[in-house]
């Protein structure tokens, strides 16, 4: 039996402007979502901002009833058994909050316990074992709010696990952290996997979901536009190469912005895509097997300042790229 | 949960409240309107200084009580730990009931502090003896109070702004309870609503008992007071339920 089943989730928000002239209009977050994860994945779900990644997790957690549509977590359904599917699910979420800042790690484990109902007589082992698990053994009695980032969120985990759920949410847990802190995170999430662990995570770094997840899947405009395993999804655009193709055009006449249609338009192009660098742009190609449109790319950016031109491999972040912008 | 999860949280949720801020808002701004109301009346040449010194002690209590409520929920909005209590399995009622524990505990020993030090300022005899049932009917006006605090922390999973509200009931309770004017001052509607408040029969049971009447001859005070209590407390938790419902339904619930 899957630890999770959706089918045809579906959420729609109704929103108000106006004062006296009330303008009410409706939008569709979710639009029909379906998928299931299976015991011991680590399952991705992926998706530009406002794709509905964490409407869907709202749904999921109980926090948000879908408008139409069903998910069950163990068999238990997530509006009509909420309490229930509770007690199986964990759910941590990114960023610098989410904690009780003056209480020390231990207390902030503790209450969480206590809310989980884990029994009073476990709970003093538990936390050890939780705090060994995320590598705070010997910090559990200081102040969170002296907690870098990267704590904070193994610190979170450890709160998400303290009833051995089921399935952990971790929705953009590496997010903000820095390079040192997200990758002792990746460990940690790949410990997990190992362990056995259900988890479903969103995160917008390509290379982590291709590290950590066995399956992904990819939420465009509130629909998923694609499922499979990292492997599957980069096929999708392996057969064939991307050409990048750094731009200045802050120095030039023209901006590169304005090119892209007709880059795009080039015969043996699938995608165009402008990515901003500090300096200037990289305008990313991808391109039909067996194409090579170098040359025509150039004469097109024709009057911009052009700097390295790369031709690679396609990633799992190219597959990503095409399937939420086509 | 009850008593643990309730002591943690309260330390999770006012450890800010620490004595640069708590002395001069818990301690010495009631002593300040215990001594404004006592000059008025003794200016005006009405009431005694015992009588103004009980109700705006007495009253008091609502700062902690109604304020602390309200920032059970909105304390956890600013931690951005809403979300995270709202998808926990734990019990509802215990989990609102266990955070008012430690709020009714502060709400009486500022009421406590602000009579003794206020009589003491005051040179208002306050006698021993009376002193057993003034902590008892100040309990019970605290637990009183926050049964409409509970109330609040309801409002509060919908609105943002739980210190204006906050404000305002504080306003409604120092003029209808009878804490400065007695309720056959009032007007009939405002006597009749003030009687349906808590700290109404609270202040009148504090009263009588520092004038010397025994805790039987106040007992039915202190039910009334009780009952009142319970009946927002139970409204309280009601509304703490149907709003957490409608919020799921409608997506209001503001979670950060």
């Amino acid at each position: 039996m899957s630890i999770l089943e959706a089918h045809d989730l579906r959420r729609t928000f109704t929103t108000t402007t106006g004062v006296l002239r009330r303008n009410r209009k409706q939008v569709e977050a979710v639009r029909g979502v379906s998928f299931a994860i299976e015991p011991g994945e680590l399952f991705g779900l992926l998706g530009p901002n406002g794709a509905g990644k964490t409407t869907t997790i709202k749904m999921l957690i109980t926090l948000l009833l879908p408008t139409a549509g069903s998910a069950n977590i163990l068999g238990l359904d997530v509006v009509r058994d909420a309490r229930e599917v509770r007690r199986h699910i964990g759910y941590v979420f990114g960023g610098d909050r989410g904690l009780y800042e003056r209480l020390s790690a231990q207390d902030n484990l503790r209450y969480f316990a206590e809310l989980y109902a884990v029994p009073a007589r476990d709970q003093r082992a538990r936390i050890g074992e939780l705090l060994e698990l995320v590598g705070l053994t010997g910090r559990e009695k200081e102040r969170v709010e002296g907690f870098s980032r990267g704590m904070r969120q193994r610190l979170h985990i450890a709160r998400g696990l303290l009833h051995d759920p089921a399935l952990l949410f971790l929705d953009e847990p590496s997010i903000g952290i820095d390079p040192v802190g997200a990758r002792e995170l990746r460990a940690t999430i790949a410990g997990l996997r190992s362990a056995g662990k259900t988890i479903l995570l969103t995160t917008h770094y390509m290379f982590e979901a291709d590290e950590l997840c066995d399956r992904i899947a990819v939420l465009s405009q509130g629909e998923l536009v694609a499922e499979g395993t990292p492997a599957q999804l980069k096929a999708r655009v392996t057969a064939g190469s991307v050409v990048e193709v750094e731009t200045f055009s802050g120095v030039g006449p023209a901006d590169v912005r304005g090119k892209v249609d007709a880059v795009g338009a080039l015969p043996g192009v699938r995608s165009v895509v402008v990515d901003d660098r500090p300096d200037g742009e990289t305008v990313v190609v991808q391109v039909e097997p067996g194409v090579d449109v170098t040359a025509a790319v150039l004469g097109t950016l024709s009057g911009i300042r052009v700097g390295r031109v790369v031709t690679r491999e396609p990633t799992l972040e190219d597959a990503y790229v095409q399937l939420v912008s086509s | 949960m009850l008593t643990v999860g309730g002591v943690i949280s309260f330390r999770g949720l006012f450890n800010w409240l620490n004595p640069y801020v708590y002395v001069p808002t818990m301690l010495v701004a009631p002593i300040f309107q215990i001594l404004l109301f006592v000059y008025i009346g003794r200016s005006a040449g009405v009431g005694t200084d015992a009588f103004y010194l009980v109700g705006n002690a007495v009253q008091y209590a609502s700062i902690p009580c109604l304020f602390a409520m309200a920032n059970t929920i909105a304390g956890e909005r600013w931690t951005q730990t809403l979300g995270i209590v709202l998808s926990t399995p734990a019990n509802r009622v215990a989990l609102f009931v266990g955070r008012s524990l430690p709020v009714i505990a502060n709400g009486w020993f500022v009421a406590m502090f602000s009579l003794f030090v206020g009589g003491w300022v005051l040179g208002v005899d306050l006698p021993v003896s009376a002193w057993p049932g003034i902590a008892l009917t100040i309990a019970i006006a605290s637990a009183s109070c926050t049964g409409l605090g509970l109330l609040q922390a309801a409002l509060a999973l919908r609105v943002r702004s739980t210190a204006v509200l906050s404000n305002i009931v504080f306003g409604v309770l120092l003029v209808f309870t009878g804490t400065n004017v007695a309720l056959d001052s009032l007007p009939e509607w405002m006597a009749t609503a003030g009687r349906l408040m808590p700290l109404t029969h609270a202040i009148e049971a504090c009263r009588e008992v520092v004038a010397g009447a025994s805790l039987s001859a106040v007992a039915p005070l202190l039910l009334r007071e009780g009952l009142i209590g319970a009946v927002f407390a139970v409204l309280g938790l009601a509304a703490l339920r149907w709003v957490e419902a409608e919020s799921r339904r409608h997506a209001t619930l503001e979670l950060q």
